[in-house]
């Protein structure tokens, strides 16, 4: 299905913290737990409708790399949204924050826009950090913030769509440079007639010192 | 649940509970009746798809039956059949068949069923199916789902991947081919998968790897870095007027992941696979297009620079098509490149044979050894390694007797080789006596000292410098290739004894002076940065076990140059509170940390030749000031560096800056002798009102930086406790339109203070005894607001902290404190930070 812009997500967080739930939520509902059963996923894409256009979303759980740097630096650089998730009944995903933020501005372009989420919404009896904490430390650094349930929906559509509304808008505005790739943006097929050689990445090279194996 | 489960069991209808073994069993139906993809039932078949992974993992989790059901029909066959059409817009179900696969795979817990799921062939043939992958969307599915599976690997899922036998793994061999996909996410996925894979412990998986694919792998990844530093360097040639940083940022980037990418590999320490790894990286890459290209800056020996080429050539011609061959073969990088990427490469890869190995050819390789080739390049190497191998074991005893040897006299020379050198060698240095015959012999290091000229401009030193650096901090760098060269070599003196003689490498650190001496300048084009990285390696390369090995004779040049940074400082001395507003601000400003050279080197905007506009968005230490403003700037930091680099010579400690510190604030709960100056405003009795209704009664003080609400010490006449402080430029006040004897008050923490909540420190309303003294206070209070955050100017940003420190300091100056005293010395008296006032007032009760 053809699209006006492709935008690339990571999802990133503590372990426990839903991301796989989440992506599995919002790309295919289906997967609303009905018997308590989770279901997650580390890929996912679906397309979204802005401004009458249509607007793919492309999400990568980066989870279960952790443990290599090269794979975490990359990912940040090759994407244009990141949602940085924790676990609203669990206060250390909460205060793992600026790690992640830190490690997040570091890496990727300065353009990427962060969504804080305070996922779990829905254990409003287990809640170890308010929703004035979220708000404060999305304030304060500069972050939409939303609370969401990856099991019953809660506001998942709209923390990945607000994201991309984000997104879009700054490509209106023109801060975002969306004929370089790197940055996570892609656009559809039918803005790029001729299809040119993507920079930076060799696509003829491919064919000619690739295939080596 | 008996009853229903019979009942569903015999109808063709869906099953009302999605979780059972029923709903599978219908599903299975339905798959059996669509073996044939079709414009018509596409949609049930992504449908049933879909419902099959969210069974499955519910089986998994509830009921092992639902996995022996799917085992029993062999379920995935079906899977198999689908993809493998080609009619009817199949691309749309294929999607969902991998998605399906990443979800079962992702969610399984339980190892058997994992282990079902891939004891017969089918998820093997199902990777080697050649999808579209020129739909994009097939493709990132198809590559999460190798990824997936790479993340269940272990040395007993391997062999189901793995085919000893036939020498077979499809999961590795299939993915690799994507590695240098167009789609970075796709990239970034098969180097996941890959280092997933080389993670697993198992030996022949492993030397399948290192036989069967390592060489072609790894040449591959080498010659794509190759090319993409090729490009960065055109980029760099082509671009002196910054035209394209983005996409020179993109290439600098690309070339710390490849750099982060193989380090990854090497860390994992899987011996062989590193040994084809550091070969290549080496023999193919670091050294014919690294390397050499460092030497190009030489003019003399165009000799060398041709057989250079020629070695380079026959390196490549090894594995590389005559068309890479030609494109290198003349493709050296410009020496600014080839110095930045050497810096990444020591600041990120730490494998040891690798690093040493560079650091040897760098530091050691001598013209005659370089000119006779590669092969030769390696035996002096292992010779050497040999060498240094004996030296460990025997360390203690040679140490002894090595003392002795050396206690002849003449080893004056600080530049000679280290204890253990080939006897060839030895011979060498006994003929060429001299420091400098001695580096032009070694024409990579020759090279790096050359480029530290900062005569013209400090481009290419910066990059030395983070090259210097670099080396010098490497761990895997051997201590021995260093000592004389990046540290101090420590040696007994002559009669037992007495103090240890230490020497260190006179040449480079007169060249690191001369940076720091040209940068005390007016109008010099050294950089703040070149200058901070130039003290932070002179410091290194004189400091051995604590302590300043300095000749005197360096000692006078660096205090020279502070004299010189100290008068370079007094010319921007004219305006008395916007300068001491800049000095301030940029002290705060530089206390914010080090310079970390890591980041450094992540910077492309370095690259370009360096620039005096901001308009480029380049940071102010990283290029040359613009105005008259910045330079004041820069003389100050300048000052500072210089400052903090002697002192630290001296082993002493900053006692002098900030010039006025945070401490001598007042503090909650100090107790104040309200005697004293600096309280000398009129204390004014008022009652504290809360929203919530409380009220107390306190001492509102208002002193030049603060307001302070204190109460009176009951058994101490003349003092008070301070309950409540804020800075003035934190405040609001607003009148009452009703009562004229009430101020609304709000005092914000200061910005500077870190804390993460903004609600106010306080917000109340404040009841005097009458307007007078109410209209006193907020006079008071509106103007020290509007003094201290009216005057910043260039100050702006730098935190209510700094916003104090600045006021008292222009406080300072117009008391008549001569601000002069500060450029004097440091070890003069420490500035009067707060000046007496002629009156002291009396606690009136
Ligand atoms: N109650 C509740 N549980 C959730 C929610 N999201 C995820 N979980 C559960 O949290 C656990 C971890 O979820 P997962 O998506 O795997 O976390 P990840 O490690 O961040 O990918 C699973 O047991 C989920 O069932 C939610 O919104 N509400
Ligand atoms: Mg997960």
């Amino acid at each position: 299905m053809s699209y006006a812009y492709l935008f690339k997500y990571i999802i990133i967080g503590d372990t426990g913290v839903g991301k796989s739930c989440l992506l599995l939520q919002f790309t295919d509902k289906r997967f609303q737990p009905v018997h308590d059963l989770t279901i997650g996923v580390e890929f996912g894409a679906r397309m979204i409708t802005i401004d009458g256009k249509q607007i793919k979303l492309q999400i990568w759980d980066t989870a279960g790399q952790e443990a290599f740097r090269s794979i975490t630096r990359s990912y940040y650089r090759g994407a244009a949204g990141a949602l940085l998730v924790y676990d609203i009944t669990r206060r250390e995903t909460f205060n793992h924050l600026t790690t992640w933020l830190e490690d997040a501005r570091q890496h990727s372009n300065s353009n990427m826009v962060i969504m804080l989420i305070g996922n779990k919404s829905d254990l409003e009896s287990r809640r170890e950090v308010k929703k004035e904490e979220g708000e404060a430390f999305a304030r304060e650094h500069g972050l939409v913030f939303m609370e969401t349930s990856a099991k019953t929906a809660a506001n998942v559509e709209e923390a990945f769509i607000n994201t991309a509304r984000e997104i879009y808008e700054k490509i209106q505005e023109g801060v975002f440079d969306i004929n370089n790739e790197a940055n996570g943006i892609k656009i559809g097929p039918q803005h790029s007639p001729t299809n040119p050689s993507l920079p930076g990445t060799g696509g003829q090279g491919g064919s000619q010192g690739g295939g080596c194996c | 649940m008996f009853r229903s489960r019979s009942w569903f069991g015999a109808a063709w209808g869906r099953p009302k509970n999605p979780h059972s073994l029923e709903h599978l069993k219908y599903l299975y139906n339905v798959l059996s009746r669509n073996q044939t993809v079709s414009e018509h039932n596409r949609g049930l078949l992504v449908e049933t798809l879909r419902s099959i992974a969210e069974i499955l993992i519910w089986g998994d989790q509830n009921d092992s039956s639902v996995f022996d059901f799917f085992l029993e029909k062999n379920m995935l066959s079906f899977f198999l059949r689908i993809m493998r059409q080609r009619s009817g817009g199949s691309s749309y179900v294929c999607v969902q068949l991998l998605q399906t696969l990443n979800i079962l795979f992702e969610n399984i817990r339980n190892e058997t069923s994992l282990y079902y799921l891939l004891s017969n062939n089918h998820v093997n043939s199902i990777i080697v199916h050649k999808f579209d992958f020129s739909d994009e969307e097939v493709m990132a599915y198809y590559i999460s789902f190798l990824k997936t599976l790479s993340l269940k690997l272990n040395p007993h899922t391997i062999h189901f991947f793995y085919n000893e036998h036939t020498n077979d793994f499809p999961l590795y061999t299939e993915a690799i081919k994507f590695f240098n996909h167009p789609e970075s996410m796709v990239r970034i996925a098969v180097r996941t998968l890959t280092l997933n894979v080389y993670k697993v412990e198992d030996a022949s998986m492993l030397a399948f790897i290192r036989d069967r694919t390592a060489a072609p792998y790894f040449s591959n990844i080498v010659w794509f870095i190759g090319k993409h530093i090729h490009e960065l360097d055109a980029c760099v040639r082509n671009d002196a007027d910054h035209q394209s940083q983005n996409r020179l940022s993109d290439l600098v980037a690309e070339h710390l992941d490849h750099l982060h990418y193989l380090n990854d590999i090497l860390l994992l320490k899987i011996t062989d696979l590193n040994q084809v790894l550091t070969d290549h990286l080496l023999h193919k890459l670091l050294i014919p297009l690294y390397i050499y290209s460092l030497s190009s800056i030489r003019r003399q020996s165009e000799v060398t620079m041709e057989t250079a080429t020629q070695n380079l050539a026959r390196v490549l011609n090894k594995s590389l098509s005559s068309f890479e061959q030609q494109e290198s073969a003349n493709g050296k990088v410009s020496s600014v490149v080839s110095l930045f990427l050497l810096s990444q490469v020591f600041l990120i890869i730490s494998h040891s044979p690798l690093i040493r190995y560079l650091a040897w050819i760098i530091l050691r390789t001598e013209r005659s050894t370089f000119d006779q080739g590669l092969d030769k390049l390696s035996e002096h190497y292992e010779i050497f390694k040999r060498k240094f191998e004996l030296t460990e074991c025997e360390q203690s005893s040679q140490l002894e007797i090595e003392s002795n040897a050396s206690s002849s006299g003449s080893k004056e020379n600080l530049l000679e080789e280290p204890k253990n050198v080939t006897d060839e060698e030895k011979e060498k240095l006994a003929s060429t006596p001299t420091e400098s015959t001695n580096i032009s012999e070694k024409p990579f290091l020759e090279t790096v000292y050359n480029s530290l000229d900062c005569t013209d401009n400090d481009y290419a030193a910066l990059f030395a410098l983070c090259l210097l650096y670099a080396l010098a901090n490497n761990k895997g760098v051997l201590p021995d290739l260093l000592e004389l060269v990046l540290k101090p070599r420590m040696s007994p003196s002559k009669s037992v004894g007495r103090d240890i003689k230490y020497s260190y490498n006179t040449h480079l650190v007169e060249k690191l002076l001369h940076i720091v001496i040209l940068s005390c300048q007016p109008s010099c084009r050294v950089r703040l940065v070149t200058l901070e990285l130039a003290l932070k390696l002179l410091l290194q390369l004189v400091t051995c076990d604590g302590q300043n090995v300095m000749s005197d004779l360096h000692k006078t040049s660096i205090e020279a140059a502070r004299t010189q940074s100290t008068a370079l400082l007094r010319n921007f001395y004219k305006s008395e509170e916007i300068f001491l507003d800049m000095f301030e601000h940029e002290y705060c400003d530089m206390s914010k940390g080090p310079l970390n050279v890591e980041w450094l080197c992540m910077d492309s905007a370095i690259l370009l030749p360096p620039t005096g506009t901001p308009m480029t968005g380049i940071d102010f230490t990283k290029r040359l000031p613009c105005g008259e403003v910045e330079r004041a700037r820069r003389a100050i930091r300048v000052f500072f560096l210089v400052r903090d680099a002697v002192l630290t010579l001296n082993g002493e400690i900053e006692t002098q800056l900030p010039l006025t510190n945070p401490q001598s604030c007042v503090q909650i709960d100090t107790a104040l002798d309200l005697s004293i100056a600096r309280y000398n405003s009129d204390l004014i009795a008022c009652t504290v009102v809360w929203k919530d209704g409380q009220k107390i009664r306190r001492f509102l003080v208002i002193d030049i930086m603060q307001l302070i609400l204190v109460e009176p010490d009951t058994k101490k006449l003349g003092w008070g406790v301070a309950k409540l402080v804020g800075f003035l430029q934190d405040i609001e006040v607003s009148g009452d339109k009703d009562d004229s004897r009430c101020l609304h008050i709000t005092i914000h923490r200061p910005l500077s203070s870190g804390s993460t909540s903004r609600i106010p420190l306080l917000s109340a309303k404040f009841v005097f005894d009458d307007n007078i003294r109410c209209m006193a206070a907020k006079q008071r209070l509106t103007k020290g607001a509007f003094t201290h955050t009216g005057k910043t100017g260039a100050g702006s940003g730098s935190g209510a902290g700094c916003n104090v420190i600045k006021f008292g300091l222009a406080h300072t100056v117009r008391s008549g404190v001569m601000p002069s005293r500060l450029f004097v010395s440091p070890d003069q008296n420490s500035i009067n930070r707060w000046p007496g006032r002629e009156a002291a007032c009396r606690f009136q009760g």
